[in-house]
């Protein structure tokens, strides 16, 4: 039979149905499908006479209720936080002191390029780059239990109204929040999302949540301009990246992602106690992907990096791409350094920072170094904060979002926009303020 | 006997499904998961923002955003 003879066999069998029972065939298929159950039910199974109200649906009671469904759903998550980076700060201390340990002693090597190069290139920069292991895998650990005990389901369920107006689904809400965390893991959660729209806007907004890397920058900045409003410059930070996260959200709904959102018809499966062995596996699967990439993309990264900088192509290079940051106030060949190198990992620009500019210890903190040796202002340090949230995503995440969205058009495109809105905003702050000082 | 859109249900309203309507893929994952003609269902609540709700059917709980149910006419009991 050919291509035609087929569609003209099902056309006149779909009509045929029609006329029979007057619906379409989906529905006559389903009728036919959930009778048929119904009547092997009947035969093979004794219903009670009463609906038992079961354990999950007393936990719902409590769990999703109207007025606690929220306020649960936000503890939750704030465990889920504190959980991870509690846990997690001893064991970045020992990874982190490890690798200086090994670095230091990899200094003595000669030749002197190759014990800078072990040294400073590979357990340095992978070192600074493999801290994440705790936090990563700690995030999966207690994402796992949420999934696995059926809550996840649930926080979709609370979260979905909200989501649905900036355009998105109930399931983009966890990633989002994880962003805060690190963007790594977040942009690998997206997977529950099934809507291929929903999902490819929750990545491409992703990186504006200001990850853990971004806190240290914010709070070194904010702690050397901003004396008596630190803690309101920080949230200031974390503020405008979840603002710009919605109108990106929605600028991409409207226009190249447009389309229906994912349907929201969904089971509420019932609750169970994750089994430690599925735990470990679910941590595993989604964990191991950032080790490989740090073996492979990140390592390539951290030995072109320290080349740069042995060879000492890296101020050149600094003064080459600076000028393009004079319109943002930061046009110093040292700050166009610590961007590029922020790339790696964004705490990296500070690490920058502190090369660039040694004995800062003596001289009253780094901060006030570089406000006295490049002249900065406040408007111009707050400029340069927005720049780091917004400017290109770090290596890591750049990875994954490759991986995730299987596509070079779709990762290049991540780091094209978010490098012209980083210089967009950075240049308004500095432009705009400049009015009023 | 009075139909209504599943939508309109409050809670803990009770009805046997009418009719589904909707078309493309929205009927068909209705379909799917068991929302057929002459099912009972029973709202069980609404998320706190209002939306979406929660239904029991065919002895599970299944969650639909509004929109969504606003497909399907429930002879209300």
């Amino acid at each position: 039979m050919n291509r035609e003879e087929i569609l003209r066999a099902q056309e006149k069998s779909l009509a045929h149905l029609r006329s029979v029972y007057r619906e379409d065939a989906e529905t006559v298929i389903a009728d036919a499908r959930y009778g048929f159950i119904s009547g092997l039910l009947t035969e093979a199974m004794r219903k009670p006479a009463i609906e038992r109200r079961t354990i999950s649906d007393l936990i719902d009671k409590v769990l999703i209720n109207r007025w606690l469904g929220i306020p649960i759903f936000l503890a939750l998550l704030y465990g889920v936080f504190q959980f991870t980076f509690t846990v997690s700060v001893p064991l970045m201390d020992w990874i982190d002191e490890g690798f200086g340990w090994f670095a230091d002693q990899a200094t003595t090597i000669s030749p002197e390029w190759l014990g800078s190069f072990i040294g400073d290139g590979i357990f340095g920069g992978l070192g600074s780059v493999l801290v994440f292991v705790p936090p990563i895998f700690l995030l999966f650990l207690a994402l796992a239990f949420l999934e696995d005990c059926g809550y996840l389901a649930r926080a979709a369920f609370v979260m979905d109204r909200l989501m649905h107006r900036i355009g998105l689904h109930g399931r983009s809400f966890i990633p989002m929040m994880l962003g805060f965390g690190c963007n790594v893991p977040a942009i690998m959660a997206t997977r529950t999302i099934e809507n291929p729209k929903d999902r490819l806007t929750t990545i491409l907004i992703n990186p504006f949540m200001s990850c853990g890397a971004r806190l240290p920058i914010y709070i070194l900045f904010a702690g050397a301009f901003f004396t008596a409003h630190q803690g309101l410059v920080v949230f200031s930070m974390y503020a405008m990246g979840i603002i710009l996260a919605i109108i990106m959200g929605l600028v991409f709904r409207k226009t190249l992602l447009r389309g229906p959102s994912g349907h929201f018809v969904m089971e509420l499966p019932p609750y169970r106690l994750p089994t430690i062995t599925g735990l470990v596996v679910h941590m595993w699967e989604r964990g191991k992907v950032f080790l490989v990439r740090a073996g492979t993309i990140i390592f390539a990264a951290v030995v072109l990096i320290w080349l740069l900088d042995y060879t000492g192509a890296l101020e050149p290079i600094g003064r080459a791409i600076a000028p393009i940051f004079s319109p943002a106030g930061f046009g110093q060949w040292q700050a166009a350094v610590a961007l590029v190198f922020g790339l790696l990992a964004k705490e990296v620009v500070i690490g920058t920072f502190g090369t660039l500019f040694t004995g800062a210890e003596e001289l009253g903190g780094l901060g006030d170094v570089i406000g006295f040796d490049l002249g900065w202002t406040a408007l111009i340090a707050f400029a340069f904060m927005a720049m780091t949230l917004i400017y290109v995503p770090c290596m890591a995440v750049i990875g994954t979002i490759r991986r995730e969205t299987n596509s070079w058009k779709w990762t290049v495109f991540v780091i094209g926009y978010t490098l012209v809105l980083g210089w967009i905003v950075a240049t308004l702050i500095y432009q705009i303020g400049s009015l009023f000082t | 006997m009075p139909t209504k859109l599943l939508s309109e249900l409050k809670s803990k309203e009770k009805g046997k499904i009418a009719k589904v309507g909707g078309g493309g893929s929205i009927h068909r994952r209705l379909l799917d998961m068991g929302l057929v003609s002459g099912s009972e269902i029973e709202v069980e609540r609404v998320a706190p923002l209002g939306d979406p709700m929660q239904v029991r059917i065919k002895g599970y709980h299944l969650t639909l955003r509004k929109e969504e149910a606003a497909n399907i006419q429930v002879e209300v009991i």
